[in-house]
């Protein structure tokens, strides 16, 4: 379980980018995070594996509090979240399976990876993830050469090799179109059903919300203005939550 | 415009240009264009002043008239400019424009000693010269009539001769002691390749770790790092400056004249200019990946190693491949001053006025630099593109590939004999010469008295002038001929393709040869002085434009021009709406940026003879150990230089 107490990030430059922010999340949840851009998402996820240092507030995850895990610890805790990113993340020059294996970074010794040595199990492991992915034919292949959707899948097969409890995606599918929207959420929702792996991702499309999540959290200028079941969101949350111009768009 | 309020007065603006000029204008709100007068009026003012004692022609004052005359159409030109706009009406900027450009190139005429009628009088000189460069003393006939290597050709590219055996050859029992073996003495040329190569090596390897430090997202996340940023970045750009020829005066002090002080002096500008492009290279690598690795739990090694290494390594190849290219160049001509490479080669054969040995040593070094360039431009397309791999194989590790060991094997041998070529001794390092220490003292306790700071002044003016006109001569050049080299222009027939390639090669060679190797040329043609080395300038100015300009022709969008043939416009319409738009912006921006380049080169063309500050540096104050005075010429090309950089770099992200 992964519960937010309190949170708040206030930036060196004075933008209060999360208020007093609380919530949890079960085991096994999909749960989506919903806003307009620059209310707090992305610093919500970064926050959670301390990507970014919140400024106070708890995240408490399987009864350890990681805002107070020491630096030296800190490796321990996030190669059990993995993490998704918009723009994949990935380094594009590197091989495809360069990038998988370094999920693996947080687990084997750092002086081994350094001279790119990994086990064979994990290349095993890297392989498998792949070919669920799709992938398997493209491991050898620079990242860059691979379409959006198919970098974006490496970046999920990067976020397995971790054999991650809770995942953090940062708008997965915001810079796909559509169609390879649909696909890469239903990957994220196989894992979650299928391996049993917590989700928080944030979107930006409610429809999107209402096919994957199973419950939705909702953020207004770094501040929580709901919480509960997507089908709850109604037109008048949804005034609330994009403000009383935005409208209400789908996508396929 | 913005509507201007009714407080216009056409007549306050007009007085007030009348009395300050641009001042009309900046009460018009028109500020920038105010204070562009005003600097311009002033400036050209104080560029006529200084010159008017700096003529050659001072004594018939014609030309010292006509640029006052100027200078005042410039100013009635002001006055109508404020008068018209004031009312609203349609002013020119083109007359605005033209006047001070007009003054400025009747100044840079005369103080660069432009002598037109030398070209003509003394063209016999130049069919002499012309004789010895189509016929280097390369080849001779031996009495049977067989063409033979001349003994000038070993001195260049190498020769073979019987030479008591050395100690490994004794040691490894394959020769007797004492024994004469057949052994490799390499040329001038060698040398130079071994400079080039020797100095890239040695600044790569420097500049990697200054890099992190110069580098802003990484300094700033360390307490105390922005400090360090910027000396560093200061560091940088004032050794960046300083040309690797200056650079050479200063380091025989410390190491004595040799190919070791060659090598020293390239390696200290190439780790300040490589330091700046790795830095820059740092600091636009992509956060992403580094954040997405550090969320793996990686440590900070971790993350160095696959999210930061992968993204540098192949940039910074490719920037030390350019550097091998620029560093080759620099080798040709290193030797002038501080010795070792073909450059002290072409210094003695000029000094015994050996022109044709000089010509051969031209063709030499006119080969091996446009093979460097070459192989240097096709390997950074390779690292920057990269293998687009397909194979669902693995790649074999890299210390099970054969090549690889080959290449390791001969890597290592070539850069012990290029060691061993080039003198290196790092011991010397330690001890310099006593009157290194005195230069090193000297040179920062600049030396200001007037007649000093008129000189070093007045000769950094000529050298801004010889840069101007230089690059203007080479870009007019360069304008008919990149058309003949732009393929997307030539047209497919046989002839035209064999233009192009005569024009790419024409362009190729020239640039191949650095301008103080062409000032000799000129200064047999007509004389010495800055004359000579603005034309050696414009000489190479010609070749690098001229690829510039038929590249940027090339790169043009064939969209307009087929919008604009469809509408049914003539060809020579489609040409001056769809093509002219399109290159005049690249044109200006090229120019602006070989004018810089100019200016740095411009301050060494006086090491041979070619005038400008160089000539100052080289033949009063460093002979005559006048390390103060030295120390602000130095100081000064520093200034104009880092300005000059920072202006064209602005100038040219505006225009395109």
């Amino acid at each position: 379980m992964l519960r937010v107490e309190h949170l708040t990030k206030v930036y060196p430059n004075g933008t209060r980018a999360l208020k007093d922010v609380s919530f949890q999340v079960e085991d096994g949840e999909f749960m989506a995070v919903i806003g307009l851009s620059g209310s707090g998402k992305s610093t919500l996820l970064r926050c959670i594996n301390r990507l970014i240092e919140p400024t106070a507030g708890k995240v408490i995850w399987d009864d350890i509090d990681i805002t107070a895990v020491p630096a030296s610890q800190m490796r321990q805790v996030r190669r059990q979240i993995g993490m998704i990113f918009q723009q994949f993340n990935l380094v594009k020059r590197s091989s495809v399976m360069t990038n998988v294996l370094s999920g693996r970074l947080g687990y084997v010794s750092p002086y081994q990876s350094l001279f790119n040595y990994f086990s064979p199990a994990d290349h095993q492991r890297a392989l498998d993830n792949l070919e669920q992915l799709g992938l398997a034919d493209k491991a050898h292949v620079r990242a860059d050469s691979l379409s959006g959707g198919q970098q974006q899948r490496v970046g999920i097969a990067r976020a397995l090799m971790q054999e991650p409890k809770l995942i953090l995606a940062d708008e997965p599918v915001a810079s796909l179109d559509p169609v390879l929207a649909h696909s890469i959420l239903k990957y994220l929702e196989q894992m979650n059903k299928e391996r049993q792996i917590t989700v928080v991702c944030s979107l930006h499309f409610l429809d999107l919300v209402h096919r994957y999540a199973t419950r939705a959290i909702a953020l207004k200028d770094g501040q929580l203005v709901f919480q509960g079941l997507p089908k709850e969101i109604d037109d008048a949350q949804f005034k609330a939550i994009y403000g009383q111009e935005a409208e209400r768009v789908s996508i396929v | 415009m913005n509507p201007s309020p009714p407080t216009n007065n056409p007549l306050l603006a007009t007085v007030l240009s009348l009395f300050i000029p641009g001042a009309g204008q900046f009460y018009l709100r028109d500020r920038r264009r105010g204070i562009a007068i005003f600097t311009t009026a002033i400036v050209s003012a104080v560029l006529i002043y200084w010159a008017q004692d700096n003529f050659r022609t001072a004594v018939t004052g014609g030309t010292k008239m006509a640029l006052w005359a100027l200078l005042g159409c410039f100013l009635v030109w002001n006055i109508v400019d404020a008068y018209r706009r004031a009312r609203r009406q349609a002013s020119s900027d083109l007359i605005g424009l033209l006047l001070p450009v007009l003054i400025i190139y009747i100044i840079g005429w005369q103080v660069t000693d432009v002598r037109l009628d030398r070209l003509v009088t003394r063209f016999g000189n130049a069919l002499k010269i012309w004789n010895d460069i189509i016929h280097p003393d390369l080849f001779t006939q031996d009495a049977a009539g067989n063409w033979l290597p001349s003994e000038n050709f070993g001195y260049i590219f190498g020769s073979i001769a019987n030479k008591p055996a050395s100690g490994w050859l004794v040691r490894l029992g394959l020769v007797q002691q004492d024994a004469l073996v057949p052994t490799f003495q390499a040329g001038k040329i060698i040398e130079t390749i071994a400079l080039g190569l020797l100095s890239t090596i040695f600044s790569t390897i420097l500049a990697v770790p200054l890099s992190f430090l110069a580098a802003r997202n990484i300094m700033s996340r360390v307490r105390g790092g922005t400090v360090i940023y910027y000396v560093m970045r200061t560091i940088l750009n004032i050794v960046r400056a300083i040309d690797t020829l200056i650079w050479g005066l200063i380091v025989v002090l410390w190491v004595g004249l040799g190919s070791f002080a060659g090598v020293l002096a390239l390696t200290i500008h190439s780790i300040a200019a490589l330091g700046k492009l790795f830095s820059e290279e740092v600091e636009h690598i992509d956060p992403g990946p580094i954040e997405a690795v550090t969320a793996t739990g990686a440590n900070l090694i971790q993350t160095i190693r696959y999210a930061v290494i992968p993204q540098i390594v192949p940039p910074f190849l490719a920037y030390t491949l350019l550097r091998w290219d620029i560093n080759m160049r620099s080798a040709t001509i290193v030797g002038f001053v501080a010795g070792g490479g073909i450059g002290f080669f072409v210094v003695e054969s000029l000094r015994k006025a050996a022109y044709n040995q000089y010509a051969a040593a031209l063709w030499a070094v006119a080969i091996v630099v446009m093979i460097v360039d070459y192989v240097s431009a096709k390997w950074r397309e390779r690292i920057m593109v990269g293998t687009t791999q397909v194979a669902s194989e693995p790649p074999r590790p890299f210390y099970k590939s054969l090549r690889t060991w080959f290449y390791l094997i001969v890597g290592t041998a070539a850069f012990v004999y290029f060691w061993q070529l080039c003198e290196i001794n790092l011991k010397d390092l330690l001890n310099p010469a006593p009157t290194f220490g005195q230069l090193v003292r000297s040179f920062l306790s600049f030396n200001l008295e007037p007649e000093v700071t008129d000189a070093v002044v007045r000769q950094m003016l000529i050298t801004i002038f010889q840069a101007l006109l230089a690059t203007t001569l080479g870009a007019l050049m360069a304008i008919p001929f990149s058309f003949l080299a732009a393929r997307n222009l030539t047209g497919r027939s046989r002839l035209s393709i064999w233009i192009y390639y005569l024009t790419r090669g024409m362009f190729n060679l020239l640039r191949s040869i650095e301008a103080i190797l062409y000032v000799a040329i000129f200064f047999y043609w007509v004389s010495f002085g800055n004359f000579a080395g603005m034309l050696a300038l414009a000489v190479t100015s010609f070749g690098l434009i001229g690829k510039l300009f038929s590249e940027a022709i090339e790169n043009i969008d064939p969209g307009p021009l087929e919008a604009i043939t469809a509408t049914g416009a003539t060809r020579l319409q489609a040409i001056a709406y769809g093509i002219l738009p399109q290159i005049i912006p690249p044109f200006i921006s090229y120019s602006i940026y070989q004018w810089d380049i100019n200016v740095r080169m411009a301050t060494i063309v006086g090491f041979a003879g070619g005038g400008g500050i160089g000539w100052l540096l080289y033949n009063d104050y460093f002979p005559f150990m006048k390390y103060r005075s030295a120390g602000t010429a130095v100081a000064l090309i520093v200034i104009v230089v880092a300005v000059m950089d920072f202006a064209s770099a602005k100038i040219r992200e505006r225009l395109v």
